[in-house]
């Protein structure tokens, strides 16, 4: 009781630790506010990384696999499974129109089954939009400016169905979607959002001529690929041109700037991936046959046994709602063994095929993200225990001021454990109220934190997070209550330790010098 | 191996029948450093239930050690190889050799110190500095006695006519007044045993003899057995008995 009654007497009136308190407080705040950051922009990260991937990844990469429309309608079958799509992923090289090549990676998609699997149409960039965008306080969008806004809807339209109008009046052609940091033709502004500029082409002669290019209206890029037959082998480059209906923003740069969607069945006739005669053996496609009727020599008539049926190197998948990612990922294998037992010896194998969830494949740039974290949580904890000396220090000073009144304690009848619970007791009041404090601020900040980094930028001219620079618009933040919890427990644990060896120190003292003491 | 001996200790000479305090052969030595100091070279003094005895005495020589010996907050040295053993009883109570936790019960329970330099606790009120004793000698069940402890104070203070200055810090207090709420907080216990240290050596001659009023009404009113360590022989004249104590011995009783 009476180490209770010090305790409060300490708080109230003591300010050496009132400035320990403060120090435990501030380190609270900043492991906290860290850790929320690191922590949403790894959030971002994941809910970003499943833009172009769904929920789980059925792949058998290079040559592909046949019958997945088979394997869809299994899977579509499946409880737990929303929807899934067809997909092929290579690697090309497209040329853009002020003649850079660029190395990208190139995807056909379905874009119906895609947005399903994906939602990817909600990822489209050029759109007209009625309101600005949250950090976008000017009103400076180029999409809002109602001049563009019959442009932007028809080339969003343009974008969902991944065609473009033939400007001669003829059928819509197959377009392209491309990452919005692919071609560097989009600037991204001060609020985060683009606006297109015109590129420059530099000619031999040192002439730099004005593209005046906005890609989704009348752009076009080369697209070269590397046919793998089916067999594996390579066969020879193809090039074709393809028009541009829009650009996507997936929130993962490396993705927006090395990411290209093309119309599925486009890419399947590109890498002669398209359903396709087996053509018989022995046959010879420079074969030349004589032709009565014309009296000229003719290509001989290809020979064929069977259809080869279409194939994609990739099916995606998208659970329902609050299936984890070890149940989806467990019900396509039991799928895909199903389905390769309707196909022995046509499809991979269920050992061979690979089955990946969205946290496999962004693996990589996840567990950077997560050591990051962890790196950074590790500098500042120690950073922090600091507080710790901090504590002892200032308890070691109180508890010499107070050796005589430690001394009539004793004489009063007061046990070593009972004196050292007085200054136990106060660090974990200091740490208490410390930890409290410190989780209330850090939440306040955290929740605050971009309304505060904007007041910074536009009171002192201090811009952090900018836009220009960082991919997310708005500094990602999240406090996890357990975090918060973790960080709370180690504020009172750092003020324990700094109290405990002052506490076991004023046990030890021996009661009659502790009054003589001058 | 190197064989150890034990030697036996010579049995101590029993308490006088019918004190409450008794102390046999008592032997103090202080280091200091290197060098040992003797203080108490074998003192031997009983105390009657009810008595006042004033320890009379030069500094150094050992009156406060033994009132620290006698009230449990030190310990007498180990006897050496056939010298008596060293005794303390209370009431029957070997404290020589009690443990820790018994000692400290025994100075939460049977005795009640007064200091010279009152030391009381610098944040803590009157009231407060009087009941943190009770505080102590109950642990969490202060809670039940809370009510009757505070009563208790507050009577003790009211006694003392320091009942509106129950809120008060020590710093707003005289040397006399804290003195007297020094004795408040010896006695919220209501020890047997009132050990004084020069209780009067911070005070001017009337708050002095003031305070031994105080502490003569005290001993009538509740029977109190009372050893006072001073270097006054005025103050000691106010005791039953006057013991005096030079070079570590007792010369005269």
């Amino acid at each position: 009781m009476y180490q209770a009654l010090l305790t409060r007497k300490y708080l109230t009136s003591k300010l050496m630790p009132l400035l320990a308190m403060i120090a435990v407080m501030l380190s609270v705040v900043t492991v906290l506010v860290t850790w929320s950051v690191m922590g949403g922009f790894l959030r971002s990260l994941l809910d970003s990384g499943r833009v172009l991937v769904g929920d789980v990844a059925i792949t058998w990469p290079a040559t592909g696999f046949a019958h997945y429309d088979d394997l869809i309608e299994m899977l579509e079958d499946d409880g737990l499974v929303v929807a899934s799509s067809p997909v092929i992923e290579a690697f090309a090289m497209i040329q853009l129109p002020d003649d850079r090549t660029e190395a990208i990676y190139v995807k056909g998609v379905d874009p119906a089954s895609f947005d399903r699997v994906t939602g990817f149409i909600d990822h489209l960039w050029w759109k007209p939009l009625d309101t600005p965008t949250r950090r976008d306080k000017d009103a400076i969008d180029w999409r809002l400016l109602p001049g563009n806004r019959d442009d932007l809807a028809r080339i969003f339209e343009n974008g969902t169905t991944m065609t473009r109008p033939d400007p001669d009046g003829g059928p819509d052609e197959p377009a392209a979607l491309l990452g919005i940091e692919v071609t560097d033709y989009n600037q991204r502004n001060s609020a985060g959002v683009y606006e297109p500029y015109s590129p420059a082409k530099a000619h031999p002669d040192g002439t730099i001529e004005d593209q005046n290019t906005f890609m989704p209206r009348s752009g076009r890029v080369t697209l070269t690929v590397l046919p793998i037959a089916k067999g594996g082998r390579l066969t020879e480059p193809v090039t074709r041109s393809i028009a541009i209906a829009n650009e996507f923003q997936s929130g993962i740069f490396e993705a927006d700037s090395k990411t290209m969607l093309v119309p599925l069945t486009w890419l399947q006739d590109m890498l002669d991936m398209d359903e396709g005669g087996t053509v018989a053996e022995g046959s010879n496609l420079l074969d030349l046959v004589f032709d009565p009727e014309t009296g000229e020599f003719v290509p001989a008539p290809i020979v064929t046994t069977g259809a080869a049926p279409a194939r994609v190197t990739t099916v995606l998948v998208r659970a329902q709602e609050g299936v984890t990612p070890d149940e989806i990922k467990a019900a396509c294998e039991r799928v895909y063994r199903e389905f390769a037992g309707k196909y022995p010896g046509q499809v991979p194998r269920p050992e061979s095929i690979q089955i990946q969830t969205w946290e496999d494949l962004n693996a990589t740039l996840v567990g950077a993200v997560k050591k990051e974290t962890g790196l950074v949580l590790f500098i500042f904890g120690i950073v922090c225990f600091t507080s710790v000396f901090l504590v002892l220090a200032i308890f070691w000073a109180m508890i010499n001021e107070k050796t005589r009144d430690i001394g009539v304690l004793r004489a009063l009848g007061a046990s070593t454990n009972g004196v050292a619970a007085i200054w136990l007791s106060y660090g974990f009041m200091l740490g208490l109220v410390g930890s409290t404090l410190g989780v209330i601020a850090a939440t306040l900040i955290v929740v605050n934190i971009n309304p505060i980094h904007e007041w910074l930028g536009e009171t002192f001219g201090l811009v952090v997070w900018d836009p220009r620079v960082y991919y997310f618009v708005e500094i990602p933040s999240e406090i996890v209550p357990f975090n918060a919890l973790i960080v709370f427990a180690a504020g009172i644990l750092t003020c324990l330790l700094g109290a405990a060896i002052p506490a076991f120190r004023s046990a030890r003292m021996d009661p009659v010098k502790s009054l003589r003491f001058e | 191996m190197t064989a150890t001996t034990t030697h036996p200790e010579a049995p101590a000479s029993p308490p006088t029948h019918g004190s409450i305090l008794s102390v046999r052969d008592l032997r103090k030595t202080y280091k200091l450093g290197r060098v040992k100091v003797p203080v108490l070279h074998g003192v031997s003094l009983d105390v009657a239930p009810g008595e006042s005895v004033a320890i009379l005495g030069a500094s150094g020589s050992g009156k406060s050690t033994l009132l620290h010996l006698a009230g449990g907050l030190d310990r007498p040295d180990k006897a050496r190889k056939g010298a008596p053993r060293a005794q303390i009883t209370f009431d029957g109570r070997d404290i020589a050799r009690a443990g820790r936790g018994e000692l400290d019960r025994y100075r939460a329970r049977d005795v009640g110190f007064v200091f010279q330099f009152y030391h009381l606790l610098p944040e803590l009120s009157v009231l407060q500095n009087v009941t943190v004793g009770a505080m102590i000698r109950y642990g969490l069940g202060y809670a039940r006695s809370r009510g009757e402890s505070v009563a208790h104070a507050r009577e003790l203070l009211d006694a003392f006519g320091l009942g509106h200055r129950l809120r008060h810090r020590p710093k707003e207090l005289s040397g006399g007044e804290r003195q007297r709420v020094a004795i408040a907080r010896a006695l919220i216990n209501r020890p047997r045993l009132l050990l004084a240290d020069e209780p009067t050596g911070n005070l001017d001659a009337e708050t002095g003899a003031q305070i031994l009023d105080v502490l003569a009404d005290l001993r009538e009113k509740f029977g109190l057995t009372m050893l006072m360590v001073t270097h006054d022989a005025n103050v000691a004249q106010r005791a039953d008995r006057v013991v005096r104590l030079g070079d570590g011995l007792i010369q005269q009783d």
